[in-house]
């Protein structure tokens, strides 16, 4: 069964038309990519599935249920679980208090051992306020409070922006092992070769519409797409 | 009934009425309650109510201590007329009046660095403050608790005339004749290009000062005003009582004019003084009902909470919302009619010569020299150069926080770049304002539409428009807002350049949003700059508007320098002459579309960043 | 000039009068870091909790139940006003926000007035509180320092709230952030309701400790309010140590310049907010943004 049934959506800011009859298909235990440059739509998508928007027409199915229509705070208890772009950690909350805020409304949250056993980073600074961390270690932190919530679903808005390689590599290895755990995510980045080795299947957005639809081998060898969508 | 006579007679219709009223109403206040003094009562808060609308119902600004300018200007006045000081009464109140402004100067240039809750708070805080001074350690020259007794009323000695405006009749005929001075000012304010800013400033301040007005001065304009309308109330009511009462400081004076204003409806003028009559009239007659006496108050406080709650534009709001519906729609100057003439069009919106003309006309239009921005540890902009001649056009892009953001914002003024010079037209202009640089020519179109939507089409870019042609400020009070001939010679070049003649007299909030971002690139055109910088100008539209806007951009070049940040590749590589690509705050490369699109540093950077994982 | 016990004894009534001001400064400055309102009313609700204890005390001569009475009358209020009132306004503009705790304010005192008159009412210092210590260099009244006492204890429950309960940790997360806590699945509009309540009870309780000190009439709140305008600026908007640092500041400047010129202690705070508002305008503790 499909985990995520979005149903030509159409999304607005006000009243800036941004999303035109996006489809789009998520089923369990798939890694999913959501390419496009940046303005195609992208982080709408993940913000209308999280319920931070709404679409004005169109449905989302998530696990069978309506959501389209639901406020963000019952989309997350059902299970849906954003990992926003800009991290938003809270500065003036130590890193335990991240966790412990994110795991106040799960039901059964992963103990805090385990999530330091894939962010041994996290252990050492647990007691350190959000303002002081650094780019690698918020995302870190902003990944572990997803997962502190055993979501059925994470929705990654570019995770890999502005850090390191190092660390690049390192959430990477964080994913993979999710991935072989058989989480289901939703990628959105731009790095795409970084998107690609984690997804087995790949949509690309262009101005608010779905241009592309297929898996990763597809569109990695289609090369007139990866220029004219992702590329210059 | 677009005859000038008709227009003149609409102009006009509200301060005949209003004299009409003030010559009629005395005379039922004393047929019916005895006597006029209410009515005086409540022109001396209608006086005190008009300074306070345009700062409040026309800027946005809640002042919960305009009391301390109301007792100053009348404590000012009692002072010198009980001490012996002064004899004449005209010039005590004048004196009065010219305290409180200062006074107000000090005050206003505080609490203005601050709007909403914390503005509220500080005035407040003000009033207090006056209140107590007061009270205590300027009793001496206030009477304390006791107040100022004595004071005398007016008179005039013309010829042989000699009139003393002593007395009933006399006192009202005095503050009727104040409160009607005050109106036709308001009113002259209100119709002004400085009213057509207030307003602006109530509805979008930020867009406003990119407009090229001088918000602040224009706050602190209108606040000395409403405090000049409340010393002149304040010295008015202490001659009319023959007392200046302690109390005239208090919270409880400026938490009445605040009610008093809203109950009869901000934003009209009369509000207040309706108000005023509804707080007054209901308190006299709910403390004669024997079941309520003293629960007065408290009953008008709960009318008030519920009036706020459902009637929030008040009596006379609502009044004229009904009036409105009802098809009674005020004269609107629907500017002259014309041809359709390109060439016309583009003459009269050619770019304006900056202001001050550099020794040697520069071989380029903007030249930005190595500018770095960081915040925190981040380095945004990276020293990035960038060279433009006079009509290029030029896009901008690069990958999510490649920079081109703040890039932008830096040259627009928005923002200070931590080194490096951006020159237009050889002046250096890194430093100035969002203010100086629409002033200068340089004009941004936003990605999120700024507009100002309780505004006509028409009216938006005249705000636009009277920024560049009358400056950071001007206080052209007694000019109509649309009185500049030539900025309703560019605003109506500019609707039929747009494509937006047919919706130019309707509100903004009700149109699509297609209508609504050419405004937004009106705007930026209002000020008929030399550098213009569009900001995802086509976001959010459909495919056929798309191509209107891009027209429209090709439309725009001549004799304009432009600088497009897009992320529609087609349209970008349509449009460009050259294009530059930013990464991680630097300069990657810049070239013409066809060497950008067959440059591999470019699509690396796209695709994979510029390292691989 | 001053000597050294005259010094001693303004610097301590700073203190105990700063205490208070922090107590209510703390529940008006959560409000609005919280809810973004600013609560109008909350000088009316100090003065409930003042009334509280003249009632309670007329009957019975625990000032002990006069505190839990007060705290109780102010979480009923507290929590009417919420649910029936505040919560339509959450959408609203500021200002409207802003007039209706101020009608809201009025109505509140007038019907205090119109139940008790406007003389002042006299409430007796608990028997416990009665007399004055005596440390031989100088001499100040006992109960002002069991004021100290008892508003240190509530201040350091309130903080065990905010930071060491969950409820204190949505609050504190929703003051800076409200978005991403709906995102992790609490809903802030909830939290919103106790936040109010307690705000109100803090101003309750202080009303009710207040009142043997100072005469109590309807409209004891509104020098109260100003004041904690001026804390809230002083020490930032929505900042709980800012709050309680800047209570402390105003309670001893409005103490210690009594020393020079009584006349003049009353300006003087208003010069500090002056000052702070062109040095540092978002407060000792505050962040920028909200206004």
């Amino acid at each position: 069964m499909s985990m995520i049934e979005i149903e030509r959506i159409n999304t607005y800011y006000g009243d800036s038309h941004v999303l035109f009859d996006v489809s789009m298909v998520v089923r369990e235990r798939e890694v999913v990519a959501l390419l496009g440059r940046n303005g195609a739509g992208k982080s709408t998508t993940l913000k209308t599935l999280a319920g931070v928007l709404h679409p004005r027409s169109g449905t989302i199915r998530f696990e069978g249920e309506p959501i389209e229509l639901l406020p963000s705070h019952k989309i997350a208890r059902l299970g849906l679980q954003l990992v926003p772009e800009e991290r938003r950690i809270f500065g003036g909350l130590t890193v335990e208090e991240n966790l412990d805020l994110a795991a106040l409304s799960a039901p059964a949250p992963l103990p805090l051992a385990e999530i330091f056993a894939i962010f041994p980073r996290l252990r050492e600074r647990r007691g350190s306020y959000g303002r002081s961390l650094s780019g690698g270690e918020q995302q870190m932190l902003t990944i572990a409070r997803a997962l502190i919530r055993r979501p059925r679903l994470i929705l990654l808005d570019e995770p890999f922006e502005g850090l390191a390689v190092i660390i690049v590599q390192n959430l990477l290895e964080v994913c993979r092992q999710l991935v072989a755990q058989g989480q289901t995510i939703v990628i959105v980045e731009q790095n795409v070769r970084a998107a690609l080795s984690l997804a087995s299947r790949a949509y690309v957005l262009n101005n608010g519409h779905v241009v592309f639809e297929g898996t990763s081998e597809a569109l990695q060898a289609s090369p007139d797409v990866m220029n004219r969508y992702l590329g210059v | 009934m677009d005859g000038s006579n008709g227009r003149r007679l609409k102009r006009w219709l509200p301060e005949l009425s209003m004299a009409i009223a003030l010559v009629i109403l005395p005379f039922v206040f004393d047929t019916w309650l005895g006597s006029v003094d209410l009515f005086t009562r409540i022109l001396i808060w209608g006086i005190f109510g008009l300074g306070f609308d345009l700062l409040f119902g026309r800027t946005g600004l809640l002042s919960f201590g305009q009391g301390a300018f109301y007792g100053t200007g009348g404590f000012v006045t009692a002072y010198l007329l009980t001490s012996g000081r002064m004899d004449n009464v005209w010039l005590a109140l004048a004196a009065g009046v010219a305290a409180a402004a200062l006074f107000s100067v000090f005050v206003g240039l505080l609490a203005l660095r601050r709007v909403g809750i914390y503005f509220a708070m500080i005035t407040l805080a003000f009033g207090e403050l006056s209140f107590f001074l007061e009270n205590s350690p300027l009793s001496r020259w206030t009477g304390g608790e006791n107040g100022l007794p004595g004071v005398p009323a007016p008179s005039i000695q013309i010829g042989g005339l000699d009139y003393s405006f002593a007395g009933s009749w006399p006192s009202y005929q005095l503050i009727a004749g104040f409160y009607f001075i005050g109106f036709v000012f308001a009113r002259f304010v209100v119709l002004s290009p400085v009213g057509s800013v207030l307003t602006a400033i109530q509805q979008n301040p930020q867009r406003t000062a990119a407009l090229g007005h001088d918000v602040a001065a224009y706050k602190l304009t209108v606040f000395v005003l409403a405090a000049i309308f409340a010393g002149c109330g304040g010295a008015l009511l202490g001659i009319f009582q023959s007392y200046m009462p302690p109390d005239a400081f208090g919270l409880d004076t400026s938490g009445q004019l605040v009610i008093q204003t809203v109950i009869g409806g901000a934003g009209t003028l009369i509000g207040p003084a309706v108000g005023a009559a509804i707080w007054l009239t209901l308190r006299d007659l709910l403390q004669q009902v024997p079941a309520i006496g003293d629960l007065w108050k408290f009953i008008l406080g709960l009318v008030f909470v519920l009036l706020v709650t459902f009637m929030p534009n008040g009596v006379v709001g609502n009044i004229i919302r009904v009036w409105l519906r009802f098809g009674f729609r005020p004269a609107v100057a629907t500017g002259t009619d014309r041809p359709g003439d390109v060439t016309a069009r583009e003459a009269l919106l050619a770019p304006l010569p900056t202001a001050i003309a550099p020794s040697l006309p520069p071989r380029l239009a903007l030249d930005v020299r190595d500018i770095s921005k960081a915040y925190g540890g981040i380095q945004a902009v990276d020293r990035v150069s960038l060279a433009l001649p006079e009509g290029r056009l030029h896009a901008i892009i690069g990958p999510n926080g490649a920079g081109k953001s703040t890039f932008l914002r830096l040259l627009a003024c928005e923002e200070t770049p931590d080194s490096g010079e951006i020159l237009l037209h050889g002046i250096d202009v890194a430093a100035a304002d969002v203010t100086a640089a629409y002033q200068y020519g340089l004009a941004k179109s936003y990605q999120i539409n700024q507009l100002f939507p309780q505004l006509t089409m028409r009216q938006n870019l005249r705000i636009g428009a009277l920024g560049r042609h009358r400056g950071r400020l001007r206080l052209d009070i007694f000019r109509p807002a649309d009185g500049f001939a030539k900025v309703e010679d560019v605003v109506a070049a500019l609707l039929e350049e747009l494509g937006l003649t047919e919706c130019a007299d309707l509100v903004v909030s009700t149109l699509p949003y297609g209508e609504k971002r050419r405004l937004e690139l009106g705007l930026a055109l209002a000020s008929q700059p030399s550098v213009l910088l569009l900001d995802e100008p086509l976001a959010g539209l459909s495919a056929v508007e798309r191509e209107g806007v891009k027209q429209l951009i090709r439309n725009l070049r001549k004799g304009r320098t432009i600088i497009l940040v897009e992320h529609d590749m087609d349209a970008v590589f349509e449009l460009a002459e050259r294009i530059t690509v930013l990464h991680e705050g630097r300069k990657l490369a810049e070239g013409t579309p066809n060497e950008i699109s067959g440059d591999p540093l470019v699509k690396q950077a796209y695709l994979g960043g510029m390292t691989v994982p | 000039m001053p000597t050294l016990p005259q010094f001693l004894s303004q610097a301590f009534n700073g203190i105990a009068l700063g205490s208070l001001l922090a107590l209510v400064a703390s529940g008006l400055s959560i409000i609005l870091g919280t809810l973004g309102v600013l609560n109008f009313a909350h000088g009316a609700m100090f003065m409930l909790g003042a009334y509280t204890a003249f009632v309670v005390l007329g009957h019975w001569d625990s000032f002990a139940i006069a505190l839990a009475l007060g705290a109780l009358v102010l979480v009923l209020v507290g929590f009417a006003t919420e649910r029936g009132l505040i919560r339509f306004y959450y959408s609203r503009p500021k200002e409207d926000q802003i007039l209706v705790t101020f009608g809201l304010g009025i109505m509140m005192v007038e019907a205090v007035r119109y139940v008790f008159g406007s003389l002042s009412q006299p409430v007796p210092l608990p028997s416990w509180g009665q007399g004055i210590v005596n440390l031989g260099f100088f001499i100040f009244p006992l109960y002002r320092v069991e004021v100290i006492g008892i508003v240190a204890v509530l201040l350091f429950t309130f903080y065990q709230l905010l930071y060491r309960t969950r409820i204190g940790l949505v609050v504190r997360a929703g003051i800076e952030d409200p978005l991403m806590v709906e995102l992790l699945g609490t809903h802030v509009r909830r939290v919103f309701m106790v936040v109010f309540t307690i705000g109100a009870m803090a101003a309750g309780i202080a009303g009710v400790i207040y009142a043997p000190l100072a005469a109590v009439i309807p409209n004891m709140g509104e020098p109260f309010l100003v004041q904690c305008f001026v804390v809230v600026v002083i020490g930032g908007l929505g900042s709980f140590p800012g709050a309680v640092v800047g209570g402390i500041v105003v309670g001893e400047i409005l103490s210690l310049t009594t020393l020079f010129d009584p006349a003049y202690s009353q300006a003087a705070i208003y010069a500090v907010m002056a000052l702070v508002l062109i040095v540092r305008p978002r407060g000792l503790f505050g962040t920028m943004g909200r206004a």
